[in-house]
């Protein structure tokens, strides 16, 4: 699970506390790297792939989730982005719904594409057929290595095998419902929170959502600093922070977790190599894959604004930027001036420290005569600072 | 043009009173959890409703009274071995649970580690509207123009948070019941601790999932207590990467400049009676020097992937205040800024701005304040 989020938050375009992503310069939310990081170690050790899922406005995600194949972290396969305008608005509730329908959609495609090839089997469709239509599933890279392969040097795949005579179709049974099995391990990986939102809320909104669409538990293990996850034994070892304590648990897959900023990524042990190639696919997916809400099947009175519950009231401004003051330049006034007269104009009054500004420079300039406007000096700024709790102190 | 609106009142009607979800460490509430409580009570009061503290866990024994001692109304807890330690399915179980069936009001979590987990799926699972990291809580109507009328949801809560960088936000939920928040740390004081307070005491026969066990706790330890209290600290003089060099480029001994801060922080705490800190920037920290091995350690680190801190006064010395450091600090209610850059970020948010050589500047603050 990844975001875009705002490059900078200073410049934020709001339409009554909804945030407009298509007119922002957005970035991949920092934190969604640290969950990048561990998903690929995850990958390295396992197989299988890893699948960046984002949700907002397609032409401005695009480019970054495009980025993500080419960046540092290698493992990102394929991606896919959940734009609709009915998505926009969405709180941590609709985006969660959002999330997991494009979660489920992924592990159906893989699943679909398993189990098709698993009922030709069964249904006594000839090994060549099989394997015509193998390949094809292959590269769209919905099967891994360990059923059909083109990477030279790796074994062959079981189906490549099957219609050389060299694997009994009992064999070809046992390796799809490996698979199979395997496809139902998997892990989803989320950053502790974005730097936008800022709720961390979306991730177990979104182990909720996929356990109510699945009809089955998922757990969500939040502030991973570290974990290790076997696909094979499909299970998860991870600690994590609670309070003043760290908990070491044992979780099944499927499973999601959320990342701390602390988590630093292992390498993974030469030994599991041949594993993490045998369930690893053919390759990335040059394409973004862009789904609207109907894609998805989604339910259009729970996206976006429409199925938020909660609503972000007028924001209210706590000042942009401060009255500044720089040490030995800005002129300040050494004390309390009442209001002045000055060439049939009235200004002030003036409190100590106020910084002079928009005065006429004539008048300045006999204030500094008269002792009354400085230069701001370190006394200054220790007496503006501190001033208050040292007359406290005193007492 | 909204005057010509017609005004519909809404009320959601048949939920009740607002619910302290109590976290609790060691066999005693965790601070926030009391300040919560106080929370809990402003809002209360304002609509007529009880405070309800909801305690989980197993072996509660005397416990369940303490929700009531810091001015709860009325406690529902929860006993069983099964909840011996946190488990984010069984929790979550038994929480929504309760909500379904006894419909409170509103319902509260600390941000924390806990309320930031359980809070988002009971919010999700019993179809309701959470607000993250609320700083106020603040009964009002919520109002709403539509082509069809003004509808007027009678006494919601606004969930004040902060929003992006210098603005705060408030969070409405207004058709969905109860309404749930996670309230920061730090924003309500606690009502005193008195035991002459009673109230009743409920309590909840949990009924779980069969697939809520599936995560095994294999182990829990207790983290090394930290000396190093940032978020506590009235004064946080914070270090950068710009300790390396003086005005001139000349390389300085970073143990220089962490000695002086040492000084400051002593001089801070002794002359001003108040608590200080040394804090740090990310960037100080990843660069591992050797000289300041153990004393520039992580937890000292201010900023997006550190401590948010928002202290009386921050004093960046050395530090130029990227996006994800200034998030961090920001908060803090005056900003003094030592750059050689004028053209440093952190000098748009400063309030005392010294563009100059830090290695000038602290001895003579340092001089200042032991004239005191």
């Amino acid at each position: 699970m990844t975001k875009a989020v705002p490059a900078r938050t200073t410049r934020v375009i709001t339409v009554g506390g909804v945030l407009k992503r298509e007119e922002m310069d957005l970035v991949i939310n920092p934190l969604d790297f640290k969950a990048l990081q561990a998903a690929d170690y995850a990958k390295r050790y396992n197989g299988g792939k890893l699948v960046a899922v984002s949700m907002g406005p397609d032409f401005k995600v695009k480019p970054l989730i495009s980025e993500l194949y080419a960046h540092p972290i290698e493992g990102v396969d394929e991606g896919i982005i959940l734009s609709d305008r009915r998505m926009a608005g969405a709180d941590t509730w609709a985006t969660a719904y959002t999330l997991a329908l494009g979660i489920k959609k992924v592990l159906d495609l893989n699943r679909g594409a398993v189990e098709e090839l698993r009922s030709m089997v069964e249904s006594g469709e000839g090994p060549e057929r099989v394997l015509e239509r193998a390949k094809e599933l292959y590269e769209r890279n919905l099967i891994p290595n360990l059923l059909y392969t083109d990477k030279p040097g790796a074994p062959l795949g079981v189906l490549q095998r099957y219609a050389r005579g060299q694997a009994t179709r009992d064999e070809v049974i046992e390796a799809l419902d490996r698979v199979r099995v395997e496809l139902e391990r998997f892990l989803i990986v989320a950053g502790l929170k974005t730097s936008d939102g800022e709720t961390g809320s979306t991730g177990p909104q979104t182990a909720e959502a996929l356990s109510d669409l699945m009809g089955r538990q998922i757990p969500d293990i939040t502030h991973v600093t570290w974990f290790e996850v076997d696909a094979e034994s499909g299970t998860l070892i991870a600690e994590r922070k609670l309070g003043s304590y760290v908990q070491r648990v044992r979780s099944p897959l499927p499973c999601l977790i959320t990342i701390s900023p602390e988590y630093r990524p292992d390498v993974p042990r030469v030994s599991r190599r041949k594993r993490s190639r045998s369930f690893s696919y053919r390759n990335k997916s040059p394409e973004v894959v862009v789904w609207s809400a109907d894609a998805i099947g989604a339910d259009p009175s729970q996206i976006g604004l429409a199925g938020s519950p909660t609503i972000v009231g007028p924001g209210i401004d706590i000042g942009g930027i401060p009255v500044q003051k720089f040490l030995g330049v800005t002129k300040v006034f050494s004390e309390r001036v009442e209001r002045l007269e000055f060439n049939g104009k009235t200004y002030g009054p003036f409190e100590r420290f106020q910084k002079v500004e928009g005065l006429p420079e004539e008048l300045v300039r006999e204030l500094e005569a008269r002792g009354l406007v400085k230069v701001y000096d370190l006394k200054d700024l220790i007496a503006e600072v501190f001033g208050g709790v040292l007359a406290a102190a005193k007492h | 043009m909204s005057s010509q609106l017609q005004s519909i009142e809404v009320r959601i009607e048949g939920y009740t009173d607002v619910w302290v979800y109590c976290e609790h460490e060691d066999g005693r509430l965790t601070r926030a959890t009391t300040e919560v409580i106080a929370g809990a009570k402003k809002i209360a009061e304002r609509v007529g409703m009880k405070v309800v503290g909801v305690l989980m866990g197993y072996n509660l024994g005397d416990l369940v009274n303490e929700p009531i001692y810091y001015g709860a109304d009325k406690v529902i807890y929860c006993d069983d071995p099964r909840l011996k330690d946190y488990q984010v399915l069984p929790y979550t179980t038994v929480l929504s649970d309760m909500v379904l069936k006894l419909k409170p009001w509103a319902l509260l979590f600390v941000t924390s580690e806990i309320g930031k987990d359980l809070g988002p799926r009971v919010a999700y699972r019993t179809r309701t509207g959470l607000a993250a990291d609320v700083i106020d809580l603040i009964v009002e109507d919520f109002i709403m123009n539509l082509p069809t009328g003004r509808y007027v949801y009678k006494n919601c809560i606004a969930q004040v948070r902060p929003d992006f960088a210098t603005r705060i936000a408030k969070i409405f939920t207004p058709k969905h019941r109860p309404q749930i928040s996670s309230v920061r740390p730090g924003n309500f004081t606690p009502l005193p601790r008195d035991e002459s307070r009673t109230g009743e005491v409920i309590k909840w026969e949990p009924r779980f999932n069969e697939d809520d066990f599936q995560v095994e706790v294999l182990e829990t330890r207790r983290l090394p207590k930290s000396e190093v209290k940032l978020e506590e600290a009235n004064v946080v003089v914070s270090l950068g990467l710009g300790i390396l060099r003086d005005a001139t480029g000349n390389p300085r001994d970073p143990r220089e400049a962490y000695k002086m801060a040492e000084e400051l922080k002593r001089l801070i705490q002794e002359k001003l009676r108040l608590k200080a800190e040394i804090g740090s920037s990310r960037a100080l920290i990843y660069a591992q020097l050797k000289e300041l091995e153990g004393l520039i350690t992580k937890e000292r680190q201010v900023g997006q992937t550190g401590k948010t801190v928002a202290p009386d006064v921050y004093i960046a010395l050395g530090i130029s205040g990227a996006l994800q450091h200034r998030v961090g600090m920001q908060r803090a209610k005056k900003i003094i800024a030592v750059n050689t850059d004028p053209n440093a970020p952190i000098f748009q948010i400063a309030h005392y701005c010294v563009v100059g050589d830090l290695y000038e500047f602290l001895p003579r603050l340092i001089e200042e304040l032991r004239s005191i």
